[in-house]
């Protein structure tokens, strides 16, 4: 089961040697996540973990399915839509992920998503498959980072 | 912002039911969290063709759609459920990115109520949903009491109007075209307003126009108008200025409404108001607001004004015999004809005279109704008295034609008194009792003419009003009695019966005969006067019979009309059967006059009343004019000679002449032969000498109360001392001493 309490101890344990306290509400805000940066907000985290105060929706645990099940199902989308050039097809991955990703504090992602996803809608794709790799790299951290977080509580 | 404890709230939805459509289902996870946590109920769909299937048989207080989505997007969802029925008011929010002004425009333009750019500040958005739902609550009110005006409007057939100045003409609500039969499309500007307006009032109301816009005025008029469609309407239209901030008139606001019914229903009442309902003339209050109007007229003017007052003479016999139908028959044909005798104006008049012109108070000239028979001209204008007398006579020609009523020619005529303002009155009443004062010595100078009113016939006239009202009530009230007076046989010295005589204890007083008899007879109350002193004299009969074995008869006076009613007989036989007496306990007396004035209507009634055993007497004997022969046949029992002679009696060799012929009259006739007002010993002893036993007078006994009666035939009778006693009777004493009493005479009381 993943709640709050149980999710901070989480995100201390992928800490990157960065000391934390065990628990309490100043160790999330101390928190840094893996991989270069900030992967995973930790403001954005502690708001949806608001959400659930109790924990008993598994709320964190139902969003963090939601965006791998949402993530792997439009990244294959994308990169079909860029292969054939529907820059629609394209710009519609990019503003869902867009928004969920802001939702789970991947905002790296997000940004990407968006600057795509203005590119396109101002037709200037120059750059754009290097901005495509990019979010798809980025994507895949972030799934990472997600998948370290569910793999601690297994 | 948390529902639970926002109190500007409380009449959203306990738990607002949103459906939320994001195809992102992160976000579609989040939202809902986040709206629930605040007190939302949601129903998550994925997709616009979801949502679409959703809302086929469910209603949400609120739809939150994504604008971007495969398939459908939120635009095109927006717009297909806009054409649901039911769903063209439901709040729409669409959400946008941050940065999406394209979006913005576009949700506005598929019919979105409102949009929102995505966040995760959950408590925005539910705010944002909040103040959509009272919004659309509001939205929703203001729909429905926008439709209750439009219905409350639709049955009070009102409408509403704008005119700003210098916008054109008037903007009407479809409701207020509705008043002047136009459909909601239909043009009605100021021009073809006026064309609706009869000539003379388009003036008059563009005017009025002008005035109220002149002063900033509000505007409240009625207007005439004939609709498109021909049909003519009255329309009622108020409206109230509008000024702008600076205080400067910048139009109007304001109701049509159609009054046309309003207005009949008004002058139909106006009408019942006024006009007597059988006749149609003006009634009562009617003619006195006209005199009222007539007399200030006169007043300012300085002419005279004539009210005649006319009473019909025979109506009450017409309205008895004939019926109140022939009644009312006779009365409407009176009015046709009363109306030709004066400028009649039909017109209801309320307002002021002021607008009319000078010559105006010639509109109020009419014949109208008082009530019953009594009709009133009013002559605004007369230059003198043979003005007034002028039309009077003029009446009294047109009742001299025979009416016909029921196939019946009937015969009236009328007494028309006459009162002139100012001489005979200054105001309203005073010349309508003067014109009546007028008016009743008509009637007692014999009917069917016209008098002005002179200050002489005041006080009589008067009084005689005031004792007419107060006879009416003396029956009820107690107030009559009946005096005794003795008839007795000077022989045998002993009482033979007793004429019944009425008096009327008016406030204590006693009112003689001769002051209200007549009046009685003049207003046919005579009539109920008589019924009750027959039963009364019953009564009495029964109360003597018990006291002292009274035998004899009470004479009842009654006038010769009585006579003619078929169920005086029947009247009596119940009279006397109520006491248990038998029917010669009554007699009854008629003057010799009234007996000759009917006679053929009289004769039957007295037939009848000998066979069932009441015995008639003839009063006053002497004075009228008999025909001999018809007294042969005539079914009379007693002649009573009038008092006339016997005052003169031993003075007048005439007066003993005609005695003594009635005497012998009644002798060979075989009729009992009765002396009235016999004062004193002398007109005794003559009457006796004459050969006229019975006799009646002060000598004797005054009229006394029943008690009295029986006291004075226990002092004077039984005892046998009186100064008459004795004198006439001398020679036969011992017959006279004879006992007459069935029963057991009382001893006497002393003295």
């Amino acid at each position: 089961m993943l709640n709050l309490r149980a999710s901070r101890r989480r995100f201390a344990a992928v800490g990157n040697g960065v000391s934390s306290p065990p628990s309490g509400a100043r160790a999330v805000s101390a928190l840094t996540l893996p991989s270069a940066g900030s992967v995973l907000d930790v403001e954005a985290l502690q708001r949806l973990a608001e959400l659930d105060p109790t924990g008993a929706n598994r709320l964190l645990e139902r969003v963090f399915q939601a965006f791998e099940a949402s993530a792997l199902r439009l990244l294959p989308q994308m990169h079909e839509a860029f292969r054939a050039a529907n820059h629609p097809g394209v710009r519609h991955v990019v503003h869902t992920l867009k928004s969920s990703s802001a939702s789970i504090g991947a905002v790296q992602l997000s940004h990407l998503c968006a600057e795509i996803e203005s590119m396109i809608r101002l037709e200037t794709y120059d750059g754009l498959a290097d901005r495509i790799g990019r979010m798809d790299r980025e994507t895949n951290a972030v799934l990472q980072a997600l998948k370290q977080i569910r793999g601690v509580e297994k | 912002v948390n529902a639970s404890a926002a109190p500007n709230v409380d009449f959203l939805p306990e738990q607002p039911k949103v459906l939320l459509v994001d195809d992102d289902e992160v976000n579609l996870l989040l939202t809902s969290v986040a709206l629930r946590e605040r007190g939302f109920t949601i129903t998550e769909a994925t997709s616009g063709e979801t949502a679409i299937r959703i809302l086929a048989d469910w209603l949400p207080d609120v739809v939150v759609l994504d604008a971007l989505m495969p398939g459908l997007d939120g635009f095109q969802t927006c717009r297909e459920l806009r054409v649901l029925p039911g769903f063209e008011s439901l709040p729409v929010l669409m959400l946008t990115g941050l940065d999406d002004d394209a979006s913005i425009t576009r949700a506005c333009e598929a019919g979105a109520t409102d949009f929102f750019v995505k966040s995760t500040q959950w408590s925005l958005l539910a705010g944002r949903l909040r103040y959509l739902l009272r919004a659309s609550r509001t939205r929703v009110e203001l729909e429905r009491s926008k439709s209750r005006l439009a219905r409350a409007q639709d049955l009070a057939r009102m409408g509403s109007f704008d005119w700003k100045r210098g916008g054109g003409g008037p903007v009407f609500s479809a409701e207020g075209l509705r008043v002047f039969g136009l459909g909601p499309s239909d043009p009605l500007d100021f021009r073809s307003l006026l064309r609706m307006l009869p000539d003379e009032q388009r003036g008059a109301f563009v005017e009025l126009l002008h005035d109220a816009m002149a002063n900033s005025t509000i505007l409240a008029t009625d207007l005439s108008a004939k609709l498109i469609d021909g049909r003519q309407r009255i329309v009622h239209i108020e409206a109230e200025p509008e000024f702008n901030e600076h205080g400067t008139l910048v139009g109007y606001t304001g109701i049509v409404q159609d009054v046309t019914d309003r207005r009949m229903a008004e002058d139909r009442i106006r009408h019942l108001a006024n006009f007597d309902t059988l006749t149609g003339l003006p009634n009562r209050r009617q003619l006195i607001w006209r005199a009222e109007r007539a007399l200030e007229q006169g007043r300012r003017l300085n002419h005279q004004v004539a009210l005649l007052l006319i009473d019909l003479d025979r109506f009450k016999v017409i309205n008895d015999t004939l019926g109140h139908g022939a009644g009312d028959e006779l009365l409407m044909e009176v009015s046709r004809r009363l109306r030709s005798c004066v400028r009649h104006s039909d017109q209801v008049l309320e307002s002021s005279l002021e607008s009319m012109g000078s010559r105006s108070h010639r509109s109020l000239e009419a014949v109208g109704r008082l009530g019953g028979d009594e009709f009133v001209a009013l002559l605004p204008e007369v230059v003198d008295e043979r003005d007034a007398e002028r039309v009077a006579s003029r009446i009294l020609d047109l009742m001299r034609e025979p009416i016909i009523v029921m196939g019946q020619e009937c015969f009236v005529t009328a007494s028309v008194g006459i009162a002139l303002f100012p001489r005979d009155g200054t105001n309203v009443v005073d010349l309508l009792r003067n014109s009546d004062v007028a008016m009743y010595s008509v009637k007692s100078a014999g009917r069917n003419a016209a008098s002005l009113y002179h200050p002489m016939l005041a006080g009589q006239g008067r009084e005689k009003i005031e004792l007419e009202s107060a006879l009416h009530k003396a029956i009820e009230r107690h107030e009559l009695v009946l005096h005794y007076q003795p008839k007795v046989d000077v022989r045998a010295a002993r009482m033979v019966g007793v004429e019944a005589l009425m008096r009327w204890r008016r406030n204590g007083v006693l009112v003689p005969p001769g002051d209200f008899i007549p009046l009685a007879e003049e207003t046919g109350l005579i009539t109920p006067l008589s019924e009750w002193a027959i039963r009364e004299a019953a009564r009495q009969a029964r109360v003597w019979q018990d006291n002292f074995g009274f035998s004899e008869s009470i004479a009842v006076n009654l006038p010769s009309r009585l006579f003619e009613r078929t169920d005086l007989v029947e009247y009596i036989h119940n009279a006397v059967t109520t006491y248990g007496v038998p029917h010669h306990a009554i007699e009854l007396e008629i003057t010799e006059t009234g007996l000759m004035k009917d006679l053929q209507n009289v004769i039957p009634s007295l037939h009848r009343l000998n066979e069932i055993g009441v015995e008639i007497s003839i009063d006053d004997f002497g004075t009228g004019y008999s025909s001999l022969a018809y007294l042969t046949t005539l079914p009379i029992s007693e002649l009573k000679i009038d008092r006339g002679f016997i005052r003169d009696l031993g003075m007048t060799p005439q007066s003993s002449a005609v005695v003594t012929a009635i005497i012998a009259l009644a002798r060979s006739l075989g009729l009992r032969v009765v002396a009235e007002g016999v004062e004193n010993l002398r007109q005794m002893e003559v009457l006796h000498r004459l050969g006229c036993g019975i006799m009646q007078g002060f000598l004797f006994s005054r009229p006394q109360p029943a008690e009295d009666i029986e006291k004075w035939l226990q002092q004077t009778e039984l005892p046998k001392v009186a100064p008459w006693i004795g004198d006439a009777g001398d020679a036969e004493l011992p017959e006279a001493r004879r006992p007459t009493r069935a029963r057991a005479p009382r001893a006497p009381s002393g003295g």
